[in-house]
Parts: C-alpha cells; structure tokens; sequence
C-alpha cells in the first residue's frame, strides 16, 4: 500500500470487500484518527486492524461466496442463473446493443 | 434461503407474498397446483410439491425442491423465448 494514502482510503484501495464505509467503521473502532497517513501507524494498530480484518469475510472467501451465490442460482434453475452462464445482464436490462459490462463479468466463475 | 434479502426488498412486518393455493388438496392427491401468480413467494410447505406455473403462453410443470425455498413460482419459469438464427431458403 502506498505509505503516503490515508489509512481509509489504503484499506478501502487494497483490500477487496473493504469498501470507504466499511474501512471508515474498523477506523473508528481502532480509534485512528480520519487525517492518520498508512507511514504514520505503530506496529500495536496494525496488529489490531489485522485483528479486526481477521473477523470479516474478505479477498478470497469473498469471491468464494460470491461464485457460489451465482452457481447456486444456475443449478436450482433460476432465470438469473441462466443469464450469469450466458453472459448477459440479469436485471431486465437491454441487449440490443451495449451490456458490454455484463459480458465482462456475468459468469458462473465470475471471480477465479 | 437468504432472508436479509427478502428483507430489504419488502417491510417484515408483511411478512412473505403469498397467494391463496390448494396446497392441501395437492398435498392430498399428488395433483400438480395451476397458478399464474408469478410472483408467489416460496415457502417450506412448497417443498415436494409440483406447480405449473404460467410463461404467458402455456403452464410449465415446476417441481420444488429444498434450496428454491424463498425464491419466486415465476423466477424458474422464463417467459422469453432464446433467439436462434433460422436459415430461410433465399
């Protein structure tokens, strides 16, 4: 992470399924103060935001979860499901022409 | 079944979108239950049981099993059909 970034911001840039609002929260529970820079931390708090990341479902079980969520959708047979398997959007979106974002991550594997 | 879901969708208080169906009937004889209500929510009674469910053309038979519990009668029964390209002869 980038030592300069704040420590909101380094969390919420880094870490996927930390998002601003979640990192502002493990902040606050810390107790980092919202102006303290990545460079600025002591060893103690960053023991206790690892702590605290240790108790969230974060990077790989994440993405996990979410290839499961959408497998589980295609193998009981919803519509949903089979939008994820062929690529298109899910919503009742157009595809006439664009949904190119759908094409990109509607998958069934969609994190690998 | 995924409740937080349901729950953000729609006030608790409600609870679930349910429609009045013959399930004791079906239960009784083992009959599939008609419905056009698409939008009939699943519930744990449902399970075991086989529904034909309106697309807007014809009644598709629909069999429940444990993990559809929570979901829609209408979300396992499309009502488009898939575009296939037909060679025509000129």
């Amino acid at each position: 992470m980038k030592a300069n970034a704040l420590v909101k911001i380094g969390l919420s840039q880094r870490i996927f399924g930390v998002g601003p609002q979640v990192a502002e929260k493990l902040c606050s529970k810390v107790g980092i103060y919202p102006q303290m820079r990545m460079s600025e931390l002591t060893e103690s708090q960053i023991l206790s935001i690892n702590k605290e990341l240790n108790n969230l479902t974060i990077e790989g079980q994440l993405k996990q979860k979410i290839n499961e969520n959408i497998q589980l959708k295609r193998s009981i047979g919803t519509i949903a499901g089979m939008r994820h398997a062929s690529g298109l959007p899910v919503r009742g979106q157009k595809t006439q022409n664009n949904s190119s974002t759908a094409r990109k991550l509607n998958h069934l594997n969609r994190h690998v | 079944m995924k409740p937080s879901i349901n729950f953000l969708a729609r006030s608790s208080w409600k609870g679930p979108h349910l429609v009045p169906l013959p399930i004791a009937q079906a239960i009784k004889t083992g009959q599939p239950i008609r419905t056009n209500a698409r939008s009939c929510t699943i519930i744990p009674q449902f399970v075991g049981l086989k529904f034909q469910v309106h697309n807007g053309k014809e009644y598709v038979q629909l069999d429940i099993t444990d993990e559809m519990v929570g979901n829609k009668l209408g979300e396992f029964v499309p009502t488009r059909k898939k575009f296939t390209y037909k060679f025509s002869k000129n």
